[in-house]
């Protein structure tokens, strides 16, 4: 299906225009200064507004579904009718290739737009701070970890081990730790992603070469103790550490170019951009890097071992590096939430964090770069609310009942997560048509 | 070593614990020969194999192998990864494809150069990266189409025939520009037509690229069609080498199918 094909810009405007009705006919109208609020009593869209997310004016919830509606009905319905396999007889594979890759651009547009305007939205600062620092934060963590289970099949059960070395990295080169900064000399906070994401970097190394000729169960195992003694140090050691209470006073980011300077205060929203700057470069990055023949030697070795090696790639060589960048986006996340949070605690990198982690990425998608995202965004905005409004009589220890319960009938049904990653999925469907127009081009280019 | 020898086995013996799999072999291999290997079940033909591409280590004997690139050079305790980069390629006894991985994206991997890091240039994309891929492209789409797979290139690897399973393997194989290719019983599990397919190829991939085979294979006529000079494996020892014909006519490898132990053969 073709977004810009008549009937497609046809059903848009049509579903715009109900979009617009629909807004102009429920509820109380808004006076002069006052938001007006959705008005259709007890419906989903009030509770919405009640919880905080969006207190906004109704035409923005309804011309956001509309256009959300139109995306879903144009790309996904179709694919689930015969109506499509008929469609795909007449039109030719470039054309059909070329629509998708049209489409995909245009979703990619709505989300980008969708998300700078977000902030706009979300008139409670408490949200904002929840985007930031649950959602943002976690998302690049989960991307970081996809690297490591998703793309080269290595269960890593210590990933917040990483975290907590990019975080405590971040506080003592700052030199808000016991431990004096390095050379008695504290740098400002931005200049510690470079050093917290190498350092996390070293130690992902560090641990990987030893330990990653091991297999499956026993890496996660060394993994595991390895977070077990990075929590104990960061929790006991108070003269180095700072102990149980860490550090209240790490420095918020600023940026000094000389002819341009900011400084990152108390308002979410800015560090909200950083945090969307930053994952947009994580997407790019992982993307490319799963594509290329790092990421293809990842996959032939999450596959099969020996074949992989039968034909020159070294195992150990490929997954340390998995490991590594994985490591390094770990330290990433713990700078950021160092700079984000401005105080840092041995209870942000237990061992609960790792399996946090591990979820976001089971429930989006092993391997699947968008949908580690999308699985992030949603799990992480679920816990959230759950956590901070607790509905239905919830009490906090009831998350992991329910994240349970979402594991267990993901595994049933989509066991592939949320938005499988093409090459994961194709385990479960077989024939595809894969690498799309690339291939046609390849095949038919050298035989001039 | 003499001019012509491409592989050559002294005295290898390789135990288990208490289990001898393979007891004081010696084979040699010229460049540009079609060799098989033969016996029956549990002779350690394929013991042989894993000791040639570093997947075992012997406990005695040397393996040398001449690449015509670099000096002869031994492969005992070499990892298997260097030893395919050395030029020595293998297919397996149950084909081990990258199932996930579209047919073309199989033979692809098997082009690329795995030396390196990668991942700067994964994500700069320099002209350095580029061209590798265009290399790689070109190389797996010469062996695609050497091997008959252009059509299914797209298709996952998981969704192929048996026969053509066994073909993109040895497409995957060539794609690292081997000079020794050890195929594992490339004709187990396909069908006689398969099997004449296979045949014609395996010929060509020594005729035309001149890429030099040995062979383990259980399919006598196969064998006899194919192979220049065979060794005859049995409990871990050779009994027998030569060409088809003398091997047709050599009473211990008679016994050794026909299923008498080795002391009455001996005797």
């Amino acid at each position: 299906m073709n977004l810009l094909s008549r009937a497609s810009l046809k059903r848009l405007v049509v579903l715009l225009i109900g979009a617009v009705v629909a807004a102009v006919m429920t509820g109380a109208p808004g006076g002069y200064g006052v938001p007006a609020y959705t008005g259709i009593h007890g419906s989903l869209l009030e509770r919405v507004s009640y919880f905080g997310l969006f207190t906004t004016q109704r035409w923005t919830i309804f011309l956001t579904l509309a256009i959300l509606a139109w995306l879903f009905v144009s790309m996904y319905l179709p694919r689930a009718l015969f109506i499509r396999r008929r469609m795909e007889a007449v039109t030719s594979l470039p054309t059909r290739v070329m629509q998708r890759r049209t489409n995909r651009w245009i979703l990619i547009a709505v989300v980008i737009v969708i998300t700078i305007f977000l902030p706009k939205f979300v008139h409670q600062q408490f949200w904002m701070y929840l985007i930031v620092e649950q959602i943002g934060v976690w998302i690049l963590l989960a991307l970081g970890l996809n690297v490591v289970v998703g793309f080269a099949g290595l269960l890593d059960l210590g990933f917040a081990a990483f975290y907590a070395i990019g975080a405590y990295t971040t506080a003592w080169f700052t030199g808000v730790l016991p431990t004096p900064a390095p050379f008695n000399h504290p740098i400002p906070t931005l200049w510690c992603i470079p050093i917290g994401v190498g350092l996390a970097m070293v130690f992902g190394i560090l641990l990987g070469i030893p330990t990653l000729r091991l297999r499956g169960d026993y890496l996660a195992i060394v993994t595991l103790g390895f977070a077990l003694i990075i929590d104990d140090f960061v929790g006991t050691q108070s003269g180095v550490t700072g102990g149980g209470e860490g550090s209240l006073t790490v420095p918020k980011f600023v940026l000094n170019m000389g002819f341009w300077h900011y400084h990152w205060e108390i308002n979410p929203t800015p560090y909200y951009y950083l945090c969307f700057i930053f994952v947009v470069i994580f997407l790019v990055a992982f993307t490319a890097l799963e594509y290329s023949r790092v990421g293809r030697a990842w996959v032939a070795i999450r596959e099969d071992e020996v074949a992989a090696e039968s034909i020159g790639i070294n195992p150990l060589k490929y997954k340390v590096m998995a490991f590594a960048v994985g490591a390094a986006s770990g330290g990433f996340g713990g700078v950021l939430t160092a700079g984000l949070i401005g105080n840092i605690n041995p209870t942000l990198f237990q061992y609960q964090v790792s399996v946090n982690v591990l979820i976001l990425v089971i429930f989006g998608g092993m391997g699947s770069i968008w949908g580690v995202a999308i699985g992030a965004i949603v799990v992480q905005t679920a816990t959230s609310y759950l956590d901070n409004y607790q509905p239905w009589g919830y009490q906090l220890n009831d998350l992991y009942m329910y994240i349970g319960a979402l594991l267990i009938i993901m595994m049933i049904f989509r066991p592939a997560g949320i938005l499988p990653s093409r090459r994961r999925k194709r385990e479960f469907q077989g024939y595809e048509v894969a690498h799309e127009g690339h291939l046609d081009e390849v095949l038919s280019g050298d035989e001039e | 070593m003499t001019e012509d020898l491409l592989i050559k086995v002294e005295n290898v013996t390789l135990r288990f614990g208490g289990v001898v799999s393979l007891r004081d072999v010696t084979l040699d291999m010229r460049r540009g020969e079609i060799l098989a290997v033969i016996g029956p079940n549990g002779a350690g033909k394929t013991s042989l194999f894993n000791s040639i591409t570093g997947v075992y280590e012997p406990q005695e004997g040397t393996i040398t192998f001449a690449s015509a690139k670099a000096p002869p050079l031994s492969v005992i305790g070499k990892k298997t990864y260097r030893i395919a980069q050395l030029g020595v390629s293998r297919t397996f006894q149950a084909s081990r494809l990258f199932s996930a991985l579209t047919v073309f994206e199989n033979v692809k991997i098997g082009a690329e150069d795995h030396r390196g890091i990668g991942v700067l240039g994964a994500l700069v994309k320099g002209p350095r990266t580029r061209r590798g891929e265009h290399i790689s492209d070109n190389i797996a789409s010469e062996q695609l189409r050497f091997v008959g797979l252009v059509n299914e290139a797209g298709t996952v690897a998981s969704q192929l025939s048996y026969g053509a399973r066994r073909r993109l393997e040895i497409a995957r194989a060539l794609a690292t520009d081997p000079e020794l290719i050890l195929l594992d019983e490339p004709a187990a599990g396909t069908n006689p037509s398969e099997k004449l397919e296979l045949t014609t190829l395996i010929r060509r991939v020594r005729d035309e690229r001149g890429v030099s085979v040995l062979l383990i294979e259980h399919d006598m006529k196969l064998v006899m069609a194919l192979a220049e000079r065979l060794y005859v494996l049995n409990f871990g020892s050779v009994i027998a080498e030569g060409t088809p014909e003398e091997i047709r006519a050599n009473p211990a490898v008679i016994d050794a199918y026909l299923g008498t132990t080795p002391e009455e053969a001996g005797a």
